[in-house]
């Protein structure tokens, strides 16, 4: 991963400085709420419903051993004792002090790592694909383009106060799990003509109120303008974007308002002039952050597939993990592990301070110390032997995190919802919990094949309703909590908005909807087809014919919550 | 009162800010940008909004631009600042003016200003302190257009 050097250390250990004066001064009294919140925010730090949440940034969701062995100290010490795993590839704390928070900043900035620029109006944490570097289908790794960014947003003079909050993702694989289409900013790597890195350019994907799909802008720019291009687009946002509204102040509405075309030709005409400005990439400081990425000195390992198919024949349950949660390494006779966080009583993306510590240790054993955050919510262990997953099942089985269910229809994508946050409209772990209750028959899960179900407790999406095959997103209506079903969504390739089934739903009603939709597509679906192309194909009437043909009879186990 | 932060320092303010123009129009006016040809004044305040593409020819032969911020959160007098001084090579004082909050200055100062108007002097003393607490950043800026892999970062 990017090594820091003492550039970056003392960037953050002057941002630890300024941002314990914030604090002090505010505490103080000499900074006013209004702008006091802003400076916090700017710095991961939320006032929620409970308590103040801080989220912490874990650029394109890659941390090393000791990093997570910090994150699980910090999460006893200042907080109760677990965190959340965030749809940005980040670690949110849920119950720490704000007088604290300097501290925590200080011991974080100890392991090169902050919570710069996790909220408010600016550049977010930029993201890309948990597998980059180690994909079997990766043809560039983004991370060193991402981290580039990263440096070049950290702080920008011109871009820290935009109309609203601005997010980057990036994808060099062929199966988009990055998400690009529904980013402010989508960059799809490419090759060129002699091999050399090339990027298409999306403007004005999102979701939130306003659900869109980006718009390519700019096809094969060559890599030294990634920086002078992106600036020419935050250039033209930050003049034009609205802020007489902020549910229309994303770029989004901008790109729609002016329509794509002329957007494009907007930032073109900026961009032609300042093209070959100084942050013109140079080829040095290409090699230099890409360095940090180099694959690590693969030991050569012996074909081990013998082994392993003994194992699995000997165990259903470690041959049902390794068909869904590992994915194909690039390197012979190694693997991608993904530790899923979802399993029935824990909210999606919680992980304990023992399950951090214990994830750290596994990734030194079986691995080089690395770890990746997904933006499903789940860890990743990229560079497992092969040899040893059978090892690494039993020991993950022990800590809770081997559910055999990573892109299946419980690897649930879910904000905090009513529990926590203060945006929000209806609950929605206690939505995520009835279903992984309700859906625990493996067998019956593969079956269904990958599925995408996505819940967010309020418009603001954190939890990508809007992309979910199926989509569930919590509304007020008159003080009680109802559910909004939709169907259809993608987030990857071929990206697709769900569209809304009908009415809404009371919460005791939503876990027999699911079931419903699941029967539909059983009578419906053509050999070997998913959910998604299923629904594609037939349309939504007779899943909408189900859902609503009679009352729903409520049990009483999903009645209870 | 008011109190005037220029090059790091409270100084005294030669400059008297005008919104509306009576007959009478002071050497030393800020008067708004439109009515620079009619009061043949040398300084003159826009918004953030401004379309620097048409006004910067003229703005950059002023002695002083003060840009109005709304609201303290309102980054447009950022870019408009950038333009300014980068794209019509403004040498002249470019000034903040608004809602102006300490903690803002260092972006504002980095985008090409060199005046702050703030609440008070309490205030200015805090923009000051502020403007010094970070001693490197990551990209290039007006006041420091090389990004610090082109000066002295090790590699």
């Amino acid at each position: 991963m990017y090594q820091y050097d003492d550039f970056d250390r003392n960037f953050l250990q002057e941002r630890v400085a300024q941002y314990r004066d914030q604090t002090d001064r505010y505490l103080a009294g000499e900074i006013p709420d209004d702008v006091f919140q802003q400076l916090r925010l700017r710095n991961g730090l939320y006032i929620q419903r409970l308590a103040p949440m801080l989220r912490i940034a874990v650029p394109y969701g890659t941390l090393n051993a000791t990093q997570l062995r910090k994150l699980a100290s910090i999460s006893r010490d200042y907080d109760k004792g677990y965190g959340h795993l965030s749809t940005r590839q980040n670690m949110q704390l849920n119950w720490p002090e704000l007088e604290e928070v300097p501290d925590i900043l200080a011991e974080l900035a100890d392991v090169n790592m902050h919570a710069i620029q996790t909220s408010g109006s600016c550049v977010r944490n930029v993201t890309t694909d948990q597998f980059a570097g180690v994909a079997a289908d990766e043809w560039s790794d983004a991370r060193p383009y991402a981290e580039m960014l990263r440096q070049w947003s950290t702080y920008h003079p011109e871009f820290e106060w935009l109309p609203r909050k601005f997010k980057i993702a990036l994808n060099g694989a062929e199966e988009d799990r990055a998400a690009i289409a529904v980013h402010d900013i989508g960059i799809q790597l490419k090759r060129g003509p002699v091999g050399e890195t090339v990027f298409d350019i999306y403007v004005g994907g999102g979701l939130g109120r306003t659900p869109a799909i980006g718009a390519r802008i700019r096809e094969d720019l060559p890599e030294q303008y990634l920086l002078t291009y992106v600036e020419a687009i935050l250039r033209v946002y930050n003049r034009y974007g609205r802020r007489d509204n902020k549910y229309k102040a994303r770029i989004k509405i901008l790109v729609k308002a002016m329509t794509p075309a002329t957007f494009g030709e907007k930032v073109d005409a900026e961009w032609a002039i300042i093209k070959d400005n100084p942050q013109v990439l140079t080829k040095e400081e290409v090699e230099r952050i890409t360095r940090g990425f180099a694959p690590p000195a693969y030991p050569l390992l012996a074909d081990a597939s013998q082994q392993l198919a003994d194992q699995r024949l000997a165990s259903p349950a470690f041959n049902r993990w390794v068909e869904q949660n590992v994915a194909l390494h690039k390197q012979p006779n190694y693997a991608i592990v993904t530790l899923s966080t979802k399993a029935t009583g824990i909210p999606p993306g919680d992980v304990t301070d023992v399950q951090m510590e214990a994830v750290a240790d596994w990734s030194e054993r079986f691995g080089f110390g690395e770890i990746r955050i997904s933006h499903e919510q789940n860890f990743v262990l990229p560079d497992v032997p092969m040899h040893d997953l059978a090892e690494l099942y039993e020991l993950a089985a022990a800590e809770g995190l081997a559910s055999a269910n990573q892109g299946l229809l419980t690897d649930v994508i879910c904000c905090p919802g009513g529990d926590y946050c203060s945006l929000a409209n209806a609950k929605s772990i206690p939505v995520a919990e009835e279903l992984l209750q309700r859906f625990d028959d493996y067998d019956y899960l593969h079956d269904l094949g990958p599925l995408d179900l996505n819940i967010s407790g309020c418009m603001n999406a954190c939890g990508h309703h809007h992309v979910g095959h199926i989509g569930i997103l919590g509304v007020d209506k008159r003080g009680d909590e109802f559910y909004q079903i939709s169907l259809g969504g993608n987030a990857t390739n071929d990206a697709s908005i769900g569209k809304i089934v009908g009415p809404s739903f009371g919460r005791d009603e939503v876990v027999g909807v699911v079931e419903r939709l699941m029967d539909v597509f059983i009578d419906y679906r053509a050999e070997g087809e998913t959910f998604l192309d299923c629904y594609r194909r037939v349309g939504m009437e007779p899943f909408k014919d189900r859902v609503y043909a009679e009352p729903m009879t409520v049990s009483p186990s999903a009645s209870a919550g | 009162m008011p109190a005037l932060v220029k090059n790091q320092e409270i100084v005294a303010d030669d400059w008297l800010l005008v919104d509306t123009i009576s007959d009478y129009v002071p050497d030393n006016a800020i008067v708004p940008f439109e009515h620079i040809h009619s009061t043949q004044a040398t300084a003159a305040w826009i918004e953030g909004d401004c379309e620097i593409e048409e006004a910067g020819e003229q703005l950059a032969r002023l002695d002083l631009v003060a840009v109005n911020f709304p609201a303290f959160a309102d980054g447009r007098g950022l870019s408009a600042a950038t333009l300014l001084r980068n794209r019509f090579e403004f040498k002249g004082e470019l000034r903040a003016i608004g809602e102006i909050q300490p903690d803002l200055t260092p972006f504002m100062r980095r985008c090409g200003f060199d005046a702050f108007v703030l609440a008070d002097e309490r205030a200015a003393a805090t923009a000051i302190q502020c403007m010094s607490s970070m001693s490197d950043f990551y990209q290039g800026s007006v006041i420091q257009p090389q990004p610090p892999y082109l000066r002295n970062r090790s590699t």
